[in-house]
């Protein structure tokens, strides 16, 4: 699955082993966004056991944030589950609101590996 | 106020982009890069930028999703933007319904009391506990708009029917 980034979405590629998302969040519709994401992440997760998941967002709105909370439950219940999953959440060194925002969501990753990385 | 005082009158307060009308989100997705290009414009700070830009898309979705004046893509209202050497500011004005005043009074008078830390622990409970009753986002606007901004203003209006009126400020 591969998405090409427009004004309101970031690019997005989802395989069997990685999925990587880069650019701004504030899609017109948060649910038709975020439902065929959730889903193939949910299945590629499926049929792993080794997954890694690298995000790198400029700007999300408070809708997207919704979805971002739902994406990493995924992620940690696939952990919780014993598959080895990793996320790096990059952000540039000036952009201290996604630094926070990566900070945030890592709170609640256990079992996931979760990296912040300064770009 | 013939045409061209209404054009002098945005000029001279500062304000360099003003939308009135039906907004809904293809409305949106047509102005935000215009919006973009404006701020970036003025000022080449990015994080600055992307702060007001953020406000500018909360209060656009807030008249979108809430003005009681609608049509059926969505809400009418007005934001505008404007710039002074203090820094930027973002308004946006829309009809409301009168029974939900003082629950949002309340709720923005108690984002209004709460440091940065506080409000960030809002957020994150909110993002947690899901939306609110009557919510058609994630029930993060009023906070979004509260960390992002240097300080915000409400009032509401009867003229007769209640206007609402949201002003943040962004400085550097």
């Amino acid at each position: 699955m591969h998405l090409e980034a427009t004004n309101r979405t970031p690019e997005i590629s989802i395989s069997e082993t990685a999925l990587e998302m880069k650019g701004e969040c504030y899609p017109e519709d948060i649910t038709a966004f975020a439902e065929p994401i959730l889903e193939s992440l949910a299945e590629k997760l499926k049929a792993c056991d080794v997954y890694s998941v690298s995000l790198e967002l400029r700007y999300f709105n408070s809708s997207s944030a919704k979805f971002l909370f739902d994406f990493f439950e995924v992620l940690e219940d696939a952990a919780v589950a014993g598959k080895s999953v990793s996320i790096e959440w990059r952000y540039r060194s000036t952009d201290n609101s996604m630094k926070e925002a990566g900070e945030d969501f890592g709170e609640d990753m256990e079992e996931a590996d979760y990296q912040l990385v300064e770009i | 106020m013939d045409s061209h005082d209404f054009h002098k009158l945005l000029l001279s307060r500062g304000t360099f982009f003003c939308y009135s009308g039906l907004l809904s989100e293809e409305v949106l997705t047509a102005i935000s890069g215009i919006v973009r290009e404006q701020v970036t414009d003025i000022d080449n700070n990015e994080n600055l930028t992307t702060r007001v830009f953020g406000i500018f898309v909360e209060q656009a979705q807030n008249i979108i999703r809430y003005s009681e004046e609608r049509l059926a893509l969505g809400g009418i209202g007005t934001v505008a933007i404007g710039h002074s050497n203090d820094g930027f500011i973002v308004e946006a004005i829309n009809p409301m319904n009168a029974e939900n005043v003082e629950r949002l009074k309340e709720n923005l008078k108690d984002l209004q009391q709460m440091d940065s830390k506080d409000l960030r622990k809002a957020y994150k409970q909110r993002l947690r506990e899901g939306p609110p009753e009557g919510s058609k986002g994630a029930g993060l606007g009023f906070i979004e708009i509260a960390r992002k901004s240097s300080k915000f203003e409400f009032d509401f209006v009867e003229s007769p029917d209640v206007l609402f009126v949201l002003k943040a400020w962004i400085v550097p």
